[in-house]
């Protein structure tokens, strides 16, 4: 039994930011958790009571081996991720992971493309920031509701990414769906690709859509209310298909990343 | 020098080093927490159940989060016994502690049958026969609910299975005693109370229920308190011992279960919370009998005055 290779980390929690209305970014001391892979996840404990009874999966957004410290940035969406938005510098952050299987290939030379809708964007921006720091060419196309809603251009620049905007509204890069920005790119460049996405399951859909017509890999990082979060109790499963068959995978073994044609997604 | 309290014992003939069992259903096939958990911490492992042909399982949504609990609606996704033999069966000796099969079938005959197939595989100790689960259409509680049919069933499973036999019950089964007594005089060695509660949960912006299958499992703390009131009913029918289960997270849940008159206690859903809660509860239950003066755990077996003295 290895028992170096640790399940559950309480992390010193360093800074809680609302970097836009409704999204909290959480620094933490955590130098386990550091050498992650960007589309791996946690499973964040939300209170030491059983009531919200599950932990939360919450993206890896950013990791500094360095200093020993990983942000986890999420959007409040519930009663579980409206108390952790309340958690404040010096607590105490019980986690499990790193989870999962992340975005493969990110250290090849060919260009790499990253398509996010909203929120999305958080393991996208590791994955990113990762090969910015080795130099390796991407491009970063980003979708939102409202300008005002998606992370300031600094936010973004720090790490080396130039993400090309549209929101729903116009209110900040053109207007239109981020699958609109991905189509013109793919128009233009006819390289063999890699596309990499996370966002709402529509988006997803059309992500895969294009790349498929392109002739373009792509990988899909899903959402899933889970409980256990290691594989043991199935109740975080995505269709998917298999030959002629559906089978049910599981988000937080198999996933959350997937090869995107096997996906099923709601039509 | 004191000795240390004791806390192995030996369940139908299952030698296990503490009273604590993982859950069928919460732990996979155990290998899922092996890379990260020290399986030693439990007593036995009860796997995930097992059908004869693979199982597709329910769509998705699968959880809803409820009040202390949360609806799991699976409905018994497994790859099938063939597969389980082949693929899982040689491995799960590297887990380091007894393992008890969980089978699930359609019709009494299929549950013969996967018992008959699991007679002699050394790597399973005992089979525990799920006829309690809310999940699936057929088979699973429908099985439950009738002491004739149960008896038929346990009689069935109980002339091809040499090993001890373990039968899972639900609440769901009316007359619970009457249930349990059928099941105990068709030769099972233990049973094991309560599987998860029939629930469900309404998506009021969609105006739908919110899980998949619609209906789903309800487990968690909420169901404890009614889940010992079920050991404690039950220990007052049967004289064969009873596992505890119901949103068992610490100490003094676990505690609650023995002293109802549960020999030995499972633990699912709390090890989304805390992976490490039979270890934490293991050494909680050392400390305890330490406190209280006790040598050995099974002194507090039906010790809350129980219905076991009265029948």
């Amino acid at each position: 039994m290895d028992r170096d290779n640790k399940l559950e980390h309480r992390c010193l929690l360093l800074e809680n930011r609302e970097v836009v209305p409704g999204w909290h970014l959480l620094e933490l001391q955590a130098p386990d958790l550091v050498h992650a892979s960007p589309g791996q996840f946690v499973q964040l404990r939300v209170g030491r009571l059983t009531d919200p009874l599950l932990r939360r999966p919450v993206s890896i957004h950013y990791a500094e081996p360095e200093k020993g410290r990983i942000r986890l940035l999420f959007r409040v969406a519930g009663r579980g991720t409206a108390l952790v938005s309340g958690f404040k510098a010096g607590d105490n952050v019980d986690l499990l992971g790193p989870l999962g299987r992340g975005f493969p290939c990110l250290d090849e030379e060919e260009p790499a493309i990253f398509v996010a809708g909203g929120i999305g964007l958080a393991p996208l921006f590791f994955a990113a920031a990762q090969r910015s720091r080795v130099s390796l060419p991407f491009e970063f196309f980003l979708g939102g509701k409202s300008g005002s809603l998606l992370p300031p251009e600094g936010y973004f620049q720090a790490h080396g990414i130039k993400p090309r905007l549209v929101t729903d509204d116009g209110s900040r890069g053109g207007s239109g769906p981020v699958t609109a920005l991905l189509e013109e790119y793919l128009e233009t460049n006819k390289a063999p690709l890699r596309i990499h996405a996370c966002g709402p399951g529509p988006m997803l859909a059309g992500v895969v859509e294009l790349a498929r017509s392109a002739g373009a890999a792509v990988h899909v990082s899903l959402e899933s209310r889970m409980a256990c979060g290691v594989g043991a109790c199935l109740g975080c499963v995505y269709p998917f298909r298999s030959g002629d068959q559906v089978e049910y995978r599981r988000v937080c073994r198999e996933g959350p990343v997937f090869n995107g044609e096997e996906v099923l997604f709601e039509s | 020098m004191k000795a240390e309290p004791q806390l192995a014992l030996e369940l139908a003939g299952i030698k296990m080093n503490s009273p604590l069992m993982a859950a069928s259903g919460c732990y996979g096939y155990g290998f899922e927490y092996a890379g990260w958990i020290d399986l030693r911490d439990w007593g036995a492992i009860v796997l995930q159940g097992t059908t004869l042909e693979p199982r597709q399982g329910n769509p998705p949504p699968r959880l809803a989060e409820t009040p202390s609990g949360m609806l799991n609606a699976v409905g018994l996704q497994n790859p099938g016994i063939d597969y389980f033999l082949r693929e899982v069966r040689p491995r799960l000796g590297e887990l380091g502690c007894p393992v008890i099969a969980n089978i699930a079938g359609e019709s009494v005959e299929q549950y013969r049958e996967l018992a008959a197939i699991l007679d002699g595989v050394g790597e399973i100790c005992a089979v525990e026969i799920n006829i309690s689960c809310p999940n699936v259409r057929c088979g699973g509680i429908s099985f439950g609910r009738d002491p004739a049919v149960v008896e038929r069933l346990v009689s069935a499973v109980r002339r091809v299975y040499r090993g001890p036999v373990i039968v899972k019950l639900s609440l769901e089964a009316g007359d619970l005693a009457a249930v349990g007594r059928a099941a105990e005089s068709a030769g099972a060695d233990v049973l094991s109370l309560i599987n998860t509660l029939k629930g469900m949960v309404i998506d009021t912006a969609c105006r739908r229920p919110f899980l998949g299958n619609v209906t789903g499992g309800l487990s968690g703390p909420a169901i404890r308190p009614v889940a010992v009131r079920a050991v404690w009913e039950m220990a007052g029918a049967v004289a064969i011992p009873l596992i505890g289960m119901g949103g068992i997270t610490t100490l003094d849940d676990a505690l609650q279960f023995i002293l109802a008159g549960a020999t030995a206690v499972a633990i699912g859903t709390a090890n989304f919370l805390n992976p490490h809660v039979a270890r934490d509860i293991k050494t909680g239950l050392r400390r305890y009998l330490d406190r209280e003066g006790l040598h050995h755990y099974s002194e507090l077996i039906g010790a809350a005055g129980s219905a076991l003295h009265r029948r």
